[in-house]
């Protein structure tokens, strides 16, 4: 966490130039890197997605930036009085103290009404653009999410005085907090990191036990995993030096998913540096072991329109260029299937845990 | 100025009786519509054609109902030049013409119209006409009660009174009629706006009977200005055919020369035209009428109609006039854009005539699917049989896409026709013939109106987007001060000025 003033001082340096315009009569604009694909560079040799240099101005008079401009702006008010405060808001808290109806009169003089957000991904769009703009973290801003991601292992966490043994929470496990540099990993006793992409199947891992069994720290981030998800991920490798392996469905968005994991998301490229695991490892499930492992018919699922895009533009990426991943993207394109990591369970869900996953490790068929 | 009109008896008043038809009293429906439009159209005459501002109040009054017919009451009165008492019966009681050999645009031949009124207003009620005039610069007001001879077309008075007048002046006739006026009244109050639409300079008083009670329908003017009164002009060479020619000549001293006739009888014929034409056409310049048998009068005719004459061009025509028409159709639509556009004259087959056009759009006009028109010839609305007018074909044709016209929109098409003589179509005179020159008149009117009507709602367009721009940012502006002044811990006040001042700029800036 930043010092409060820090944050206050920066959201009013962005806010002091848009009042210096409007007081010499310029029209208001704010500068903010732009964060799509177009903006997001490979960096080849870190193995990480970036932010590149591009910025655009949003325009308050522009008809189609206007309320973009409001937007920003209302955010950035909502969180600098959140500083003054002493608040932690989560985002979904400053969409609901940032949402409230315009009233006006249009051409025709009718009473309209407007909401100032119609969607908490609006505002949770103006956050990020906030933090692109001050260079600072939501969580460094205070600003708070409602943490989904799960750890379970034989590791020791500091929180607020508290010590926390994660191998002790039972079929529980302990919820990553948004901010994960405000908590201290005391302890790991573990040989590597095992990222499952569903929630369901973390469940029934640790319920197993899994981890105990082999040793590991069980993760997972609920589908698209939040930055406090990877944030934790990254200390694990960075600090403890410890292996990342990556479970999906087999499917393109267990792919995407597992490329977040490792090199950053396109929308965040700007956080890479601090959340990506370029070291992270694939181990499945991929499109040739629905062949190799020979699923069972019942469990293979006809691909979908979306999913065959949503393929073709992975195979676009320039982080999804190597030859392994081109072969089973045109696998995919090929056959037209799917399966979900459930569908092991045809074989008994012991089939993953002993034979699948440690058969992948030990004879390293993942994809690095 | 007055202008006397020559009273010549016709015994012909049977003929119309047995032909009512002609006349347009064919069913009990029409034949309320005809004779409130023929007293108003004589109203009308007796005060605009002699420079009266007219004020003209017509009032309908149900005395009785029978299922489907009812006895109506109607009364119309204008502030007119009234009608001297010796010709009072006459001119109501028997079927009179006017001065047959003059060209004039006018709403009619006088008194036709309103003797069929009196025909049919006998033969379904029986009763009497009664009228009240005074004439202009008579100080007395007669009052007449009176009924047709049928047999022998000739007035019979049944009572006649005079007394002083009262500052009355003007012509004031009571006629009853049998008829439906639950059908006819939607017809009557259009021909009344109507009415109002072609003669704004007059004010218009309608009481008609609605439901247990009556209503009122008020039109006051909106210029004092009339149009000029329609002149009398000569016939032009092109527009006579040989029975007319022949009769013509009947009427004439036998020993004129042809020469003489031709430049007394017709317009734009100077001596030398008159010699030049008659040497070319094979006739002798000093030769008489007398000597002229029926086919050379026949010869004559043709030789007429095919000489390379001087176009006949708008003399004696009046048409109302851009700044007139368009008051008439604000007074009566309230739209809340009008164009009107007056046509140079023109003719066809030997008649001059003179196309105005009127286009109302928006305001109080309700969207319809095609455009709504509404027609005049002479003044005169034209309410029956729109699907074979001229202008319907006109407007039919236009593509008004090309305008920026999307239906259903609130169109209005007005058109005047001016002429000596109106092509109408069959014997209705409701509706006005596609002559080929009288449609490209038309025609150009109605695009004239158009293009301004594009003009007008392509800068109508051009506002709304620059208005709805301005409002997408306008309506952010207190948010965007209250913002940047909460984070700055600023005044929000003057933010919220400079930003509203500088978006004002831009709107002048463009």
């Amino acid at each position: 966490m930043v010092d409060d003033t820090l944050v206050i001082s920066k959201l009013k340096e962005k806010a002091q130039r848009v009042f210096t315009l409007i007081k010499n009569g310029s029209p208001p604009y704010l500068e903010i890197p732009v964060r799509t694909l177009s903006n997001t560079i490979w960096d080849e040799k870190a193995k990480m997605l970036r932010l590149g240099d591009r910025k655009a101005t949003r325009k308050f008079f522009d008809v189609g930036e206007a309320r973009r401009f409001m937007q920003t702006l209302l955010v950035m008010s909502v969180i600098a009085q959140a500083r003054r405060e002493g608040d932690y808001p989560t985002i979904r808290d400053i969409y609901y103290t940032a949402k409230h109806t315009i009233t006006y009169q249009d051409h025709e003089g009718k009473t309209q009404r407007e909401n100032t957000f119609d969607e908490q991904s609006e505002s949770d769009e103006a956050i990020e653009d906030i933090e692109v703009m001050t260079g600072l973290f939501r969580e460094e801003m205070g600003v708070m999410f409602d943490a989904k991601g799960r750890i379970v292992g034989n590791m020791l966490v500091k929180s607020k005085e508290h010590t926390i043994d994660l191998s002790k929470l039972g079929v529980g496990a302990y919820a990553i907090p948004p901010n994960v540099n405000d908590i201290e990993i005391v302890k790991v006793e573990a040989d590597y990191v095992l990222v499952v992409e569903k929630g369901a199947i973390f469940e029934r891992l640790n319920n197993e036990e899994f981890w105990k069994k082999n040793n590991c720290i069980l993760v997972t981030g609920k589908g698209q995993p939040d930055r406090g998800t990877r944030r934790m991920i990254r200390r694990l490798w960075e600090e403890f030096r410890l292996p990342v392996y990556i479970l999906t469905d087999a499917d393109p968005y267990g792919f995407y998913i597992y490329s977040v994991y490792k090199y950053g998301s396109i929308s965040l490229s700007y956080e890479s540096e601090r959340l990506a695991v370029p070291e992270a490892k694939f181990l499945g499930v991929t499109i040739s072991d629905i062949y190799t492992y020979r699923i069972p018919k019942r469990y293979i699922i006809k691909a979908t329109e979306r999913d065959l895009k949503r393929a073709q533009e992975l195979m676009n990426y320039k982080w999804f260029q190597a030859d392994i991943w081109k072969k089973e993207l045109q696998l995919f394109l090929e056959r037209q299937e799917k399966v979900e990591i459930e569908a092991f369970s045809g074989f008994g869900l012991k089939f993953l845990t002993e034979t699948y996953i440690p058969e992948k490790i030990r004879k390293k068929k993942y994809i690095a | 100025m007055e202008q006397p009109e020559t009273f010549r008896a016709l015994g012909v008043a049977e003929f119309f009786y047995r032909n009512r038809a002609i006349a347009g009293f064919t069913n009990p429906t029409r034949s309320v519509y005809q004779t409130i439009r023929e007293l108003v159209e004589n109203a009308l005459d007796a005060t605009e054609m002699h420079g009266i501002p007219p004020d003209i109040r017509v009032i309908v009054k149900k005395l009785q109902s029978e299922s489907d017919f009812d006895l109506l009451e109607i009364t119309v009165e204008d502030n007119g030049i009234g009608i001297p008492p010796e010709h009072v019966p006459r001119a109501f009681c028997s079927v009179l013409y006017g001065s047959k050999y003059v060209n004039r645009q006018s709403r009619g031949v006088f008194g036709l119209g309103v003797k069929m009124a009196v025909l049919y207003s006998q033969l379904t009620t029986g009763r009497p006409v009664k009228v009240v005039t005074s004439p202009l610069g008579d100080p007395a007001v007669y009052e007449f009660e009176m009924t047709i001879d049928i047999k022998t077309n000739t007035p019979k008075v049944l009572k006649k009174s005079v007394s002083r007048s009262n500052n009355f002046q003007g012509t004031k006739v009571t006629l009853y009629i049998e008829g439906s006026w639950g059908s006819a009244k939607s017809r009557v109050v259009e021909y009344i706006k109507r009415t109002a639409i072609i003669a704004p300079y007059a004010n218009i008083y309608f009481r008609y009977p609605e439901d247990d009670s009556y209503r009122i329908l008020r039109f006051s003017r909106s210029t004092t200005e009339l149009p000029p009164a329609p002149r009398e002009v000569l016939p032009h060479p092109y527009g006579v055919d040989a029975e007319r020619l022949k009769s013509m000549i009947e009427h004439e001293e036998p020993n004129k020369t042809l020469l003489r006739f031709i430049t007394e009888h017709f317009a734009g014929v100077g001596r030398v035209t008159a010699a030049k034409f008659l040497r070319e056409s094979g006739f002798g310049v000093r030769r008489t009428l007398r000597t002229l048998k029926d086919k050379d009068i026949v010869r004559l005719a043709r030789a007429m109609k095919t000489w390379k004459w001087k176009r006949p061009g708008g003399e004696g025509l009046s048409p109302l006039g851009e700044e007139i028409l368009k008051l008439g159709i604000q007074e009566v639509l309230k739209p809340e854009f009008i164009a009107t556009t007056c046509r140079p004259p023109s003719s066809y087959e030997g008649y001059g005539f003179i196309v105005e056009c009127g286009l109302a759009w928006g305001g109080a006009i309700q969207p319809t699917q095609t455009p709504s028109i509404i027609r005049f010839a002479n003044r005169i609305p034209l309410l029956y049989d729109e699907n074979i007018d001229v202008t319907r074909k006109v407007v039919d044709k236009i593509d008004w896409s090309t305008y920026k016209v999307a239906f259903p929109a609130p169109l209005v098409v007005v058109t005047h026709v001016c002429s000596t003589k109106l092509p109408f179509h069959g014997l209705g005179k409701e509706a006005i013939a596609d002559i080929p020159e009288l449609e490209h008149e038309i025609e150009m009117a109605v695009r004239d109106c158009a293009r301004r009507l594009r003009e007008h709602l392509s800068r109508i367009e051009r506002e709304t987007r620059h208005i709805r721009r301005l409002i997408t940012i306008k309506k952010y502006i207190p948010i965007v001060a209250s913002s940047l002044s909460s984070i700055l811990e600023t005044n929000s006040k003057d933010i919220e000025d400079s930003l509203f001042k500088m978006l004002e700029a831009r709107r002048h800036g463009g």
